[in-house]
């Protein structure tokens, strides 16, 4: 999972506006950066790279609140939060089908029908997860979003 | 869960204090769902507790510099918990899903039960270390290192 990046320039004397148009600035670029091949099965974390990113937009978003006009950081919230719970719906399986392929191998014969019964199930709605997520992740969506918060950024400086 | 409000913030007043504010609040809720997480069973407040830690150390990954090394130690601690805490919660949302494969409901009865007490016991060790106690001790000389980020984070 991807290190947190430091926000250049953050100065702890500066004022707490000033700071969440620097911090929203970098943690958005975060998430843009992660968005290639999230919706490639086979490289699963990718999804979880983005999703990392795009909770730590959120959490820069909720403290930082005080900071932006309320309607704009609403609808830059809501939106984030969407991305976030696609990328999480899609996570959720990743990991449930990867414990369960390791435990496969290891389960009892009277239980391996049921184990693949079980990882076939995920996997569909793994599948499901992928579709889903694929609209938030469409490149005229992506840009939206981005200027929204490049937006939300330059009203916090104001 | 819902994040407890944070009175006082200041948009035009420093990065630090308004900073301080939300650490010592986000500090607060983490200690307030110890208690009932500390029950084995108690899967919702550690389920709370888990998202506690999560804010907070997404907060000191952003304002800890402000703090000096004490919020590192403590940001590395609230991800250590994060971490154990979503491990139970991946147990608990895959235990009902499992109904009638015995071999893995043991087998994930007995990693919730492994989960739980390197918890329990990273929570004690914590405290006993004083990472939480050192973090509010530095939030009350916050007049520290002025400027930038003094500690590499």
């Amino acid at each position: 999972m991807a290190r947190a990046r430091d926000v250049p320039g953050l100065d702890c004397e500066e004022s707490f506006s000033a700071s969440a148009a620097r911090v929203v600035e970098v943690r958005a670029a975060e998430v843009f950066e992660h968005s290639a091949g999230v919706l490639d099965m086979g490289e699963i974390e990718r999804v979880h790279d983005m999703r990392v990113a795009t909770r730590r937009l959120r959490a820069a978003l909720e403290v930082f609140e005080p900071c932006f006009p309320p309607k704009r950081h609403r609808k830059a919230l809501k939106r984030v939060k969407a991305l976030a719970d696609a990328l999480g719906e899609r996570r959720d399986r990743d990991v449930a089908i990867e414990f369960l392929e390791g435990f496969a191998s290891e389960a009892p014969e009277g239980d391996q029908a049921a184990v693949a019964a079980l990882i076939e199930r995920l996997r569909d709605e793994q599948r499901r997860a992928n579709g889903e997520l694929a609209p938030y992740l469409a490149s005229k969506r992506l840009k939206k979003l981005r200027r929204r918060l490049r937006k939300l950024a330059k009203a916090a400086r104001l | 869960m819902k994040a407890r409000r944070v009175e006082g913030l200041d948009p035009a007043a420093p990065l630090r204090s308004n900073a301080e504010r939300i650490v010592r609040t986000r500090l607060e809720e983490l200690h307030s769902f110890a208690p009932t997480a500390l029950e084995p069973s108690a899967s919702m407040a550690q389920h709370d507790m888990r998202i506690a830690a999560k804010r907070l150390r997404y907060l000191l990954e952003i304002a800890g510099p402000c703090f000096g090394p004490e919020a590192k130690a403590a940001r590395d601690a609230a991800k250590r918990l994060q971490s154990v805490l979503g491990d139970i919660h991946d147990c608990d949302v895959m235990l009902p899903r499992v109904w009638g494969i015995e071999s893995l409901r043991d087998l994930l009865r007995t990693r919730r039960e492994l989960l739980f007490r390197q918890f329990s016991e990273l929570w004690r060790d914590e405290l006993e270390q004083g990472a939480w106690a050192a973090l509010e001790r530095a939030l009350l000389s916050a007049g520290g290192p002025k400027g930038g980020a003094g500690v590499d984070f």
